[in-house]
């Protein structure tokens, strides 16, 4: 099986369509898991040692005998599969995630714990520490 | 002048140069020293490891930041594997050391959460009988606290009654979000302490750095420029005052002469020759790993056992906070990817001692936000949440979308500080095999979390979800001890009054070699139990006052 194919197959093994949420290979391609293997080429040779795959294992049992044998090999197709996967924009849509977003926000603002009473609470309970002895 | 172009400032010292003082590392307390000693007219270089940090690394704002991150960016030097760091043999400790070498030090990688120790730190003796008295108290520390905080530009909300009466923050608290107010919500509710989190991150842009737009990513360094570290706020004016900074030099010994004054150091440069920097006085700020490895690699024939550890007392004594995390997810949205990743909220209830817990001293809760999806997926990353026992099978497949669906963007963790006590066992050696990328031996961690700590960290945990199920907490998931936690590195060189008993004395002089000093956590008899940058800042910065004004009757070579 090509190392396309393998991956696929991977990937959709350790991330299938689940609710809303599509599978792997319905989002996500082969040439999208390189292109995030651009970004962490200590993750390279791992990865193609962990497609070279026995035809004859199922997507599970290749990743089973990965995780006992191998784990960099495994470590590097998961993470791969699970970053590329979670860096599709359909992905984030459906999951309501805008990235590590920008807030602008009022500095000066008075805040609800000042006006709600709940930081009276705390300061009505009383003094927290312990003085320096003999001062 | 702005902060892109400091790169290209600052020279060598000429060859046989002899400057007033040389500081090797800059990090939070080195770079402190090089601006009040330099702004007082003294000729200073800096020796650094590291680089400037370049902010366009720094991939928060972008779609890869969690694949790039937990490598790039991870804080333990092991797994960054940048040839600027030195590995650390991890062997034989329970806690991995987690340290950053650049402009800025370990702060670079820090949440920023900014807290100064309470009057007891400095009193655990007297107070609790255990360990030791600082040589100075709180109230002589707080001055050069408030001091620091203006220099560094911190946040937050003055008038905690943990802490005793004190000026006001620079700046305004930032904003809690909804991960804070359901950590305060929970606190509430069981009637226990909290406050708003101080940090050292401005919320109003403040000289070179920019105010906090909440990105959230403050631990793997702050693509806004708005997260406090000393490249941004310290180095712009130390350079400007005539301070020299050298990058990409690896201080492998402090020289001595016949009469044990040190001379200078050797360091290796970026093309790997040997070169020597003559000093008259020579300031260690290499943190408590860094610190005790150089002493320790610097004492030759005369000092087979280290340089100024007539004691025996360099490296020993290692603290490192052990840490534990609770991960608690509700069933409405909470955001927790939005920042400020330091502390949006934070809790002194159970700071004090308390005899009747069964350990003693304390602990500092923090209320931080739980991150992207690939974190909370527990599939890969820190693995905080992942059993060591469990199946692959149970973080993929329809798990992994259940896991991610409950606690991303519904979570917050409670992260729990535990004060270490000081003991001999746990100690910086030097490794017998493993060596950094300039051949230099590694140092070797021997530590064990104590059984008081098992206790302290057990208590809290029990606390902490009863908080966090007071607020409506559908999981919870509990780390402790976590391994990958060894951000406060303390203890390792520690002052006090009696030479057989220590390695320098208030003020940071080594009691064997007057003219050498050491300036960051290595010094502190003890830990606290909060995060102690502020700490390590204002100790430096009154070290460095007293060495200002006791310059004319300083011992040099």
């Amino acid at each position: 099986m090509s190392k396309d194919k393998t991956f696929l197959a991977l990937a959709d093994f350790l991330i299938p369509a689940h609710g809303d949420m599509p599978a792997f290979g319905s989002v996500c391609s082969f040439a999208d898991a390189q292109k995030a293997l651009d970004f962490r080429v200590d993750l390279k040779e791992g990865f193609d040692r962990g497609l070279d795959a026995d035809p004859a294992l199922s997507a599970e049992a290749h990743l089973e005998k990965l995780n006992k044998e191998d784990g960099a090999a495994f470590s590097a197709v998961t993470t791969v599969a699970i970053c590329t996967y979670y860096m599709n924009p359909r992905v984030r849509e459906l999951l309501g995630y805008p990235g590590q977003e920008s807030v602008q926000y009022d500095s000066k603002a008075t805040q609800i714990y000042l006006t709600d009473g709940s930081l009276g609470h705390v300061l009505a309970r009383g003094r927290k520490y312990r003085p320096t002895p003999g001062l | 002048m702005n902060v892109e172009s400091l790169s290209e400032r600052g020279a060598r010292a000429r060859r046989d140069e002899e400057v007033d003082v040389a500081i090797v590392g800059a990090g939070p307390s080195g770079s402190v020293a090089a601006l009040h000693l330099a702004r007082a007219g003294l000729s200073v270089v800096v020796l650094e490891q590291g680089e400037w940090p370049e902010y366009n690394d720094y991939t928060g704002a972008r779609p890869e930041h969690e694949l790039v991150s937990t490598k790039l960016w991870h804080p333990n030097p092991n797994v960054r594997d940048n040839p600027n760091d030195y590995p650390v043999d991890t062997s034989t400790t329970d806690i991995n050391p987690l340290m950053f070498a650049g402009v800025g030090g370990s702060a670079t990688l820090y949440g920023a959460q900014w807290m100064h120790f309470l009057p007891s730190d400095f009193r655990v003796r007297s107070l609790d009988g255990v360990a030791e008295d600082w040589p100075f108290t709180y109230e002589d520390l707080l001055p050069y606290q408030l001091e620091i905080e203006r220099e560094v530009g911190v946040s937050g909300l003055a008038g905690d009654p943990a802490f005793p009466p004190r000026g006001p923050y620079p700046f305004p608290a930032l904003p809690m979000g909804s991960v804070g107010l359901r950590g305060a919500l929970g606190m509430e509710r069981m009637g226990w302490h909290w406050w708003p989190g101080s940090n050292a991150i401005p919320s109003e842009k403040f000289g070179e750095l920019n105010a906090c737009v909440r990105r959230g990513t403050c631990l793997t360094g702050c693509p806004e420029g708005a997260k406090s570290t000393t490249d941004r706020s310290h180095w712009p004016l130390a350079l400007k005052a005539g301070a020299r900074l050298v990058t990409r030099a690896r201080v492998k010994e402090v020289e001595t002469n016949e009469q044990g004054l040190a001379t200078g150091v050797v360091y290796v440069d970026a093309n790997g020759r040997d070169r020597r920097q003559r000093a008259k006085v020579v300031i260690l700020c290499a943190n408590g790993v860094g610190t005790p490895r150089l002493l320790l690699m610097s004492g030759g024939a005369k000092n087979p056992d280290g340089l100024a550890n007539s004691s025996g007392m360099v490296g020993k004594r290692l603290m490192m906070h052990p840490f534990a995390s609770i991960l608690a997810s509700y069933e409405d949205p909470l955001d927790s990817w939005r920042g400020p990743f330091g502390q949006q909220v934070y809790s002194l209830e159970f700071y004090e001692s308390d005899e009747r817990r069964g350990f003693v001293r304390g602990s500092k809760w923090n209320c931080m936000p739980s991150g992207g999806p690939v974190g909370m997926s527990g599939a890969i990353g820190s693995k905080v949440y992942v059993a060591e026992e469990g199946r692959f099978q149970d973080f993929w497949g329809a798990n992994l979308h259940e896991n991610v669906a409950r606690r991303f963007g519904h979570s917050l963790i409670w992260g729990i500080v535990g004060e270490d006590l000081p003991e001999e066992d746990n100690q910086v050696v030097l490794s017998k095999d493993l060596v950094d990328s300039d051949g230099l031996p590694a140092p070797q961690i021997v530590y064990k979390v104590n059984e008081n700590s098992n206790r302290l960290l057990q208590f809290n945990i029990d606390r902490c979800l009863e908080s966090v199920h007071a607020a409506g907490a559908i999981e919870t998931l509990v780390s402790t001890p976590v391994r990958e936690s060894g951000w406060h590195l303390i203890g390792t060189t520690v002052m006090g009054d009696d030479p057989k008993r220590s390695v320098v004395d208030q003020w940071g002089a080594c009691h064997d070699v007057p003219n050498l000093y050491i300036m960051d956590a290595s010094t502190f008899p003890t830990s606290g139990a909060t995060n102690p940058t502020a700490t390590i800042m204002a100790v430096a910065l009154r070290n460095t006052r007293r060495m200002i004004a006791e310059r004319r009757n300083q011992k040099v070579a």
